[in-house]
């Protein structure tokens, strides 16, 4: 049978750790001959700015995917934290402004918030057994309305320089956004704590009876969930140099996507940090690809959302290979 | 009980292998850069001018970046301004932040790395603007930011070209005042706001009430009801409004995309009526859209300010040239706008935008 072998390259290549760094690749070397200032310094630097915020974001919900939840507020905690970072630093109506102390505080309540948001979340999914779909979903709204309450809609500006440099310098951004990253690789692939989430996403059940405190440990990865998310809204609200309420709010489909992307299992149990990093790399040059090459809105659009749906397949046809083996 | 699968990185089937995940991720990592690195240096004489394009100098490229394409106010601009750069034969690179100001950012640097030869720019906002607006300054090209400002800010470089939103929607609600100040009665009043994180939306709404004020024995404004520019909000804002105060009379929104919203509610409450008809709600708006127009055509509406796309469109482009010309333009240029109401919809519709988006 002649198309054997194709198969089983096709089943390999599916099953491949590196599918989506090497599809970044295959895509940047296809494309970068016909984009104009795609392959520049100057667009690296793009590509990486608009990136690592969204980043954060996604390592925050790889490592709950992985526990087999999902936690749809994570965008809106980004603007919560937002608008919490402006009241508390901005030089027009924060309530430290001009004081020594008013960025390590604004840092401090953006991350304390984020957390504690993710803490809800936490004890709504295990200690109240709701759902993680509709007690994110819940939180979701709760907060993007507690948002724009708290602001009237309105954007804070006048945000201290020496938070705005977090944001606007692109290696300190990139450092906050390394080694956060790395620091969650680390937790999933070399502690006691990784194998749990890994347990725990694949078959809670077996976890519990294996000894694996469940419920502690899928509370704390909401928590630290909602404190990436809190970190990544340092990144978006020093980037823009704006406490907005609406910030990142229609982000939620490019960290979603760029999660599943990356080969994180939406059935709990698979995924990888490093999977997220080139999901969002692959959007990020999908999206800034695209747009050098001065194809509209609505093409754009439906191809990033034909990747999102290709990735999607391609995780239901890889669980369906592992579940075969 | 469910048998545990088969999984690489099981907490009963360790994998020896992980204990390296760093190691293999930095090499990941090294890979991709070098290969990327690999790609900017084999492409280092990409600069200024797409490959297989005339050289620079021949034809100007601008880049033209709207927040979003929701409304037909701002389709209509974009169609506007594109056509007047391809009458000046200007080459044209577009791109929509889908309402997200991150995004928006990376598409100004985009357009910064395509080393165009200016911006025309619908900002997110009036403040979060403000980094792209740096980068395409630091990058000495220069910017127009169509009908929304942006915010003052320190060292920020722009040219602004805005309808005067306060001094129009007065217009407009003094014209309203006086057509209700020919009925004879006390009218109640009712006023939609827009997203007041928007410049524009702040200036309508203190037109309104600079209108209104001093006039409440002809309008006693009862409601203001908060949009946040969205169609949903302010159709239950306004149903909200009737039920409290079922004789208002008299509705002024503050953009006419949310008129479907407002008739939906008159009509909930059995309150839309014609002009001259009894029980007509006084209706006035904003912008001049195909359903105002419309809504003039068939006699509902009383009057709407209507922003001038088209003279907007040929400033916008006009002041880029003039700057790259090296000539002086001011930072701020005024749409002065018009009020359409019946009595000169015939004169007037000719430079309607929504006349003619309604008629394509």
């Amino acid at each position: 049978m002649a198309s054997l072998p194709a198969l089983r390259l096709l089943k390999r290549a599916l099953l491949a750790d590196h599918l989506v760094l090497w599809l970044c690749l295959v895509y940047s070397a296809a494309l970068a001959p016909f984009t104009p200032g795609f392959a520049s310094w100057g667009n690296l630097q793009t590509i990486l700015a608009y990136a690592m915020p969204i980043l954060v974001v996604s390592v925050g919900l790889t490592l709950v995917l992985i526990v087999g939840g999902i936690d749809l507020s994570v965008t809106s905690i980004v603007a919560l934290a937002s608008v919490v970072g402006g009241k508390v630093m901005s030089a027009d109506e924060g309530w430290l402004a001009g004081h020594a102390l008013a960025v390590p505080a604004g840092l401090l309540a953006m991350l304390s918030v984020s957390a504690g948001l993710g803490a809800i979340n936490g004890l709504a999914v295990t200690a109240c057994r709701i759902p993680p779909f509709i007690a994110t979903l819940t939180t979701m709204m709760l907060v993007s309305g507690l948002a724009i309450w708290l602001t009237l809609s309105r954007k804070i500006g006048g945000l201290p320089p020496g938070f705005v440099r977090l944001g606007q310098e692109l290696w300190l951004a990139g450092m906050t956004a390394g080694v956060t990253t790395w620091l969650a690789h680390l937790a999933l692939s070399c502690t006691l704590y990784g194998k749990w989430l890994y347990a725990i996403g694949h078959n809670a059940r077996a976890a519990s009876v294996s000894g694996v405190p469940v419920a502690r440990v899928t509370f704390f990865t909401y928590v630290v969930s909602g404190w990436f998310a809190g970190l990544a809204a340092i990144l978006f609200t020093a980037g823009l140099e704006t406490g907005n309420p609406e910030m990142a709010r229609d982000n939620l489909l490019d960290v979603v996507g760029a999660v599943v992307i990356g080969g994180t299992s939406l059935y709990g149990g698979r995924g990888r940090v490093s999977g997220t990093v080139f999901g969002v790399l692959f959007l990020a040059l999908v999206d800034n690809s695209l747009n050098l090459l001065g194809l509209t809105f609505y093409t754009i659009t439906m191809v990033k959302g034909g990747a999102i749906l290709a990735a999607a397949l391609t995780d239901a046809l890889r669980n369906r290979l592992l579940t075969q083996e | 009980m469910k048998p545990l699968r088969r999984h690489p990185h099981s907490v009963l089937h360790p994998d020896p292998s992980r204990a390296a995940g760093p190691a293999r991720l930095a090499a990941r990592l090294t890979a991709s850069l070098l290969i990327a690195a690999c790609v900017v240096g084999c492409n280092k004489s990409d600069s200024t001018s797409p490959a297989g394009e005339e050289p620079a100098g021949k034809q100007l490229t601008v880049g033209v970046n709207f927040e979003t394409l929701q409304t037909e106010y701002w389709v209509a601009g974009f169609e506007a301004i594109k056509a007047e750069l391809k009458g000046r034969n200007i080459r044209i690179v577009e791109s929509i932040a889908d309402g997200d100001s991150n995004r928006q950012l990376q598409q100004v640097r985009t357009f910064v790395t395509r080393k165009v030869d200016g911006i025309i720019l619908v900002p997110k906002d009036a403040k979060t603007c403000i980094p792209a607006i740096k980068a395409a300054n630091e990058a000495g090209i220069p910017i127009v930011l169509f009908n929304r400002p942006a915010a003052e800010a320190q060292g920020v470089r722009s040219i602004a070209v805005v309808a005067d939103n306060r001094k129009l929607t007065r217009e407009t609600v003094e014209f309203m005042i006086g057509e209700a100040r020919k009925t004879g009665k006390q009218h109640k009043g009712l006023v939609i706001v827009g997203d007041l994180g928007d410049i524009n939306a702040i200036g309508r709404r203190e037109g309104f009430y600079d209108a209104v004020k001093g006039q409440e024995a002809v309008v006693n404004v009862v409601a203001e009801v908060p949009s946040e520019w969205n169609q949903e909000k302010a159709r239950s804002g306004v149903v909200n409004a009737l039920q409290a105060h079922p004789d208002i009379s008299f509705i002024f929104s503050s953009s006419d995309f949310l008129f479907p919203s407002v008739v939906a509610a008159l009509k909930s409450a059995n309150k839309y009526h014609k002009l001259g008809e009894l029980g007509h709600v006084i209706l006035g708006g904003f912008d001049g859209d195909a359903t105002a127009y419309q809504m003039l055509v068939d006699g509902y509406l009383d009057a709407t300010g209507v922003q001038d796309v088209y003279f907007e469109a040929e400033r916008s482009v006009q002041a880029l040239l003039d700057r790259l010309a090296g000539k002086e333009v001011p930072s701020l240029i005024r749409d002065p706008g018009f009020v359409i109401h019946q009595g000169n919809l015939e004169a007037k519709r000719e430079r309607m935008w929504g006349a003619q988006v309604g008629r394509k």
